[in-house]
């Protein structure tokens, strides 16, 4: 019998695997961005339903915060749009 | 587009069997073994009072900062080879750096809305008291210096984005003040690192040596401190924008 918390585990990293998806296949940067910290919540999700709260507050600190920022300014140092296929 | 969702697919499908398998028909062997010798060791010891004890009931902070310290102690370290790194490489010296101050002095002052402003304000002070929390109760509930420093290092981003990076240096948060704040981090975490050697004659971070719990809530603000200001540091220096950078290295080139 498969428990609840492992049925849950797998649906919100089924949707974080969506997002990353979405983020790689992105062409504007910044909306690949945002769906990568999208991304990283649900994988905090699951961080937090694996019994790991010491990892939660550091991954959601520094992936919705600190490396959105820092890939924000760097962003802002080249062009916003990735050209070519 | 047709493959890209095909092979999207087929990963999410592939991804489910493994953990369909892993977990509910146990392929690996993961699932249902009992505690380990060492892990019974860490559970039966951080908390006791005598013998190789962190005196914390966190066992995770007791395992990072005790039992494995020299790793802790190591990813700082790469931590502050980091931060040297984006120092060295986008670094100003005095003149340049005042010529950038005037370039940037020249730039369109944006300011944000006040319900923008006064929302920013309140949940920044609500930011920092969480990763306050967070930091000095490192040892006894989940967290630590890292992630609280982190959370921290959030609130500053968010008064970046709302005033702007010059209102915050004319407040005093300049370069100068962030390194000096990330300098005295360090001393505290190689003091009390240090400590058990000079004052006890123990090794280096035995700090179960240390009364109480001193060893680990010392680390803890330490790593708070320095994590804090390293980002700052960073954010601080990647903030200037490049085209003020391109013109003051374009000066220094036709000087």
């Amino acid at each position: 019998m498969i428990e609840l918390h492992l049925l849950i585990l797998v649906i919100v990293v089924s949707f974080g695997f969506v997002f990353s998806y979405l983020a790689m296949k992105e062409h504007d940067l910044l909306k690949a961005l945002a769906l990568s910290s999208v991304q990283s919540t649900f994988f905090a999700l699951g961080f937090y339903i694996l019994a790991a709260p010491d990892i939660v507050l550091a991954y959601l600190a520094i992936a919705v915060g600190a490396y959105t920022a820092l890939v924000i300014l760097a962003i802002s140092k080249t062009e916003r749009y990735e050209v070519g296929e | 587009m047709k493959r890209d969702a095909v092979v999207a697919f087929s990963f999410l499908i592939a991804f489910l069997f493994i953990a369909y398998a892993v977990t509910a028909r146990n392929v690996l062997g993961l699932g249902g073994t009992e505690l380990r010798p060492l892990g019974e060791f860490y559970l039966s010891h951080s908390f006791a009072h005598e013998g190789l004890t962190s005196h914390s009931p966190e066992v995770v902070t007791a395992i990072v900062w005790n039992y494995r310290g020299f790793d802790t102690l190591f990813e700082t370290f790469v931590f502050f080879l980091a931060i040297m790194g984006a120092l060295s490489v986008l670094r100003l010296d005095g003149e340049q750096l005042r010529q950038a101050r005037e370039l940037e002095a020249t730039m369109p002052h944006r300011k944000m809305d006040l319900i923008v402003r006064a929302t920013t304000k309140l949940v920044v002070v609500m930011i920092i008291a969480i990763s306050a929390s967070i930091a000095l109760h490192g040892h006894l509930t989940p967290g630590g210096g890292f992630q609280g420093g982190s959370a921290m290092a959030v609130a500053a981003l968010l008064l970046f984005a709302a005033f702007s990076k010059f209102t915050l240096e004319r407040k005093g948060l300049t370069l100068r003040h962030t390194i000096s704040a990330y300098a005295v981090g360090l001393a505290l975490i190689l003091a009390t690192v240090l400590a058990p050697v000079f004052l006890y004659g123990g090794k280096i971070l035995e700090i179960n040596l240390l009364p109480g719990e001193a060893g680990l809530f010392n680390l803890d603000v330490g790593e708070y401190t320095a994590v804090t200001f390293g980002f700052l540091t960073v954010f601080l220096v990647l903030g200037i924008p490049e085209w003020v950078f391109k013109n003051v290295l374009r000066r220094e080139l036709n000087d």
